[in-house]
């Protein structure tokens, strides 16, 4: 299996060891990656927000890219991957295809008829391989709380692989990897990351609700595949303690990042040294 | 005609009526034209479903149902200076919930680009011309000049702390990254801008 790699802009500022481990474990279970060439952002849920068109032609100029280089697009943030999933499924409007190609060709990029498909690394993760036989390091005793946030399964219709309502697939991978996962009925609720910058107050307000649930659940870490929603949960987790006077310290892991656990891989190989919030607590937990 | 409050059945408001003669289709003509075009805001029955499961409801003067109302009335000077579209957050659980296939995120997205044209100003959306503008320039957004244009030195100074510790990972680098040809994407962009 080969796919192009879309790592967007936050893989390689603020995510990157959602992007190194993304890298690891893919080969580590026989996915080929090769990046997209010349990807550009995918406009996130702002652009749109500007001008439709702006928005719509960010994230299909990476797509047409794929389609270029003939591989099903993979998108490991959340939203590149909302966001190019609405571009294929707008291309297949004649209207907006229309709107699109013309200024895709304004761009000097052709936008082919060839169907790729986009997918996002969690739905590989759990629809494609197989990962229960290559455990190496079950997570025995790690109390994991999945969070989905928004643009991983919504709207259904662009996303479709896991339920829009209650979806499993992080839930399930993390079983696999051994860890116990505790029953998050925030987990599909938004952290406000669109608005983090505008409305901050707002945007701490969402995730510090996320934040006590998961607490209060005793989990000992949250597991995400968002960059965005990351940002809140980890790097604005500290501005939220100081805020309200609380105290979390709770680590934030990326899916990738605990499968590579339990694949067996070094904490160092995944790119853990790089969280804000330390996982040592995490990984003291596993003997690492 | 000013609209004579009238006494409803059921405790039904006013504003949840879709009576036809208060209908006018230009706002939604334009709403359609600007992207809203998968939207069937034309389908809405009024029935509630986006605004109680909105993420931001408590904050918003006016909800998602009655936003999608007045856009089919053709209220929109009331929805243009609603804080609603600005607290809106994108989690698209009104448009997954919808029973009709409104789209009211998509509704609320194409009012804010009608907003910004109509020359509605504030946090919101200077911050979203800002984004827009620096990743129309090199393909790729550079954080810290999206910090440093919204929000100035006293931002800089505030984020400090946090882009020390990113720089120290390795996780932000002084130096933007950028498309292999900025000028032809950034001129097809602003092309793409004008109405």
């Amino acid at each position: 299996m080969k796919y192009s790699y879309y790592p967007g802009c936050s893989l390689h500022t603020t995510a990157k060891e959602f992007d190194i481990s993304t890298q690891v474990v893919m080969r580590e279970l026989g996915i080929e990656l090769e990046e997209l060439k010349d990807w550009s952002c995918c406009g996130g849920s702002v652009a749109a927000g500007v001008s439709h068109d702006v928005g719509m032609a960010m994230a299909a100029r990476n797509v047409a890219l794929a389609q270029k280089q003939n591989l099903d697009l993979l998108a490991s943030c959340s939203g590149c991957y909302n966001k190019s999933a609405r571009a294929l499924k707008a291309l297949e409007n004649k209207t907006e295809k229309e709107r699109i190609t013309a200024i895709m060709s304004e761009m000097g990029i052709s936008v082919s008829d060839y169907n790729i498909r986009v997918r996002n690394v969690v739905d590989v993760l759990v629809n494609d391989v197989d990962i229960a036989s290559r455990v190496k390091k079950p997570l025995t005793g790690l109390k994991v709380a999945c969070y989905y946030g928004c643009l991983l399964t919504r709207p259904a219709d662009i996303t479709g692989w896991d339920s829009p309502v209650f979806p499993t697939s992080m839930d399930r991978l993390a079983e696999i990897c051994g860890a116990e996962v505790v029953d998050f009925r925030s987990k599909t609720k938004c952290c406000g990351g669109p608005i983090l910058v505008s409305k901050p107050d707002v945007a701490f307000d969402l995730t510090k609700k996320l934040l006590d649930e998961a607490k209060s659940l005793g989990a000992d870490c949250i597991v995400l595949a968002c960059p965005l929603c990351d940002t809140n949960l980890e790097l604005r987790q500290s501005d939220i303690e100081k805020k309200y006077s609380v105290s979390y310290n709770l680590p934030v892991l990326y899916i990738t990042e605990i499968i590579g656990l339990a694949l067996g891989m070094k904490p160092g190989k995944l790119g853990m040294n790089k969280h804000i919030v330390s996982p040592k607590p995490v990984l003291a937990k596993l003997g690492l | 005609m000013a609209v004579k409050p009238k006494k409803c059945f059921f405790g039904l408001k006013v504003d949840r009526q879709l009576d036809g003669d208060k209908m006018n289709s230009d706002f939604l003509n334009k709403v359609l034209a600007e992207g809203g075009d998968g939207a069937a805001i034309a389908a809405c029955m009024q029935c509630g479903t986006c605004s109680g499961g909105c993420t931001n409801i408590d904050l918003m003067d006016m909800s998602p149902r009655t936003l999608v109302l007045m856009v089919q009335r053709g209220e929109w000077e009331k929805v243009l200076k609603s804080n609603a579209l600005w607290m809106c957050s994108s989690c698209y659980i009104c448009t997954s919930r919808c029973p009709r296939g409104v789209r009211p995120s998509d509704v609320i997205e194409a009012v804010k680009a009608i907003a910004i044209r109509e020359g509605i100003e504030n946090d919101s959306t200077r911050f979203n011309q800002i984004f827009v503008e620096l990743v129309q320039k090199r393909g790729i957004l550079f954080e810290p000049e999206l910090m440093q244009k919204y929000g100035g030195i006293s931002a800089m100074i505030e984020q400090a702390e946090l882009g020390v510790k990113l720089a120290l990972r390795g996780k932000m680098s002084p130096f933007p990254a950028k498309v292999k040809d900025p000028k032809t994407f950034s001129e097809a962009l602003e092309k793409a801008k004008q109405p």
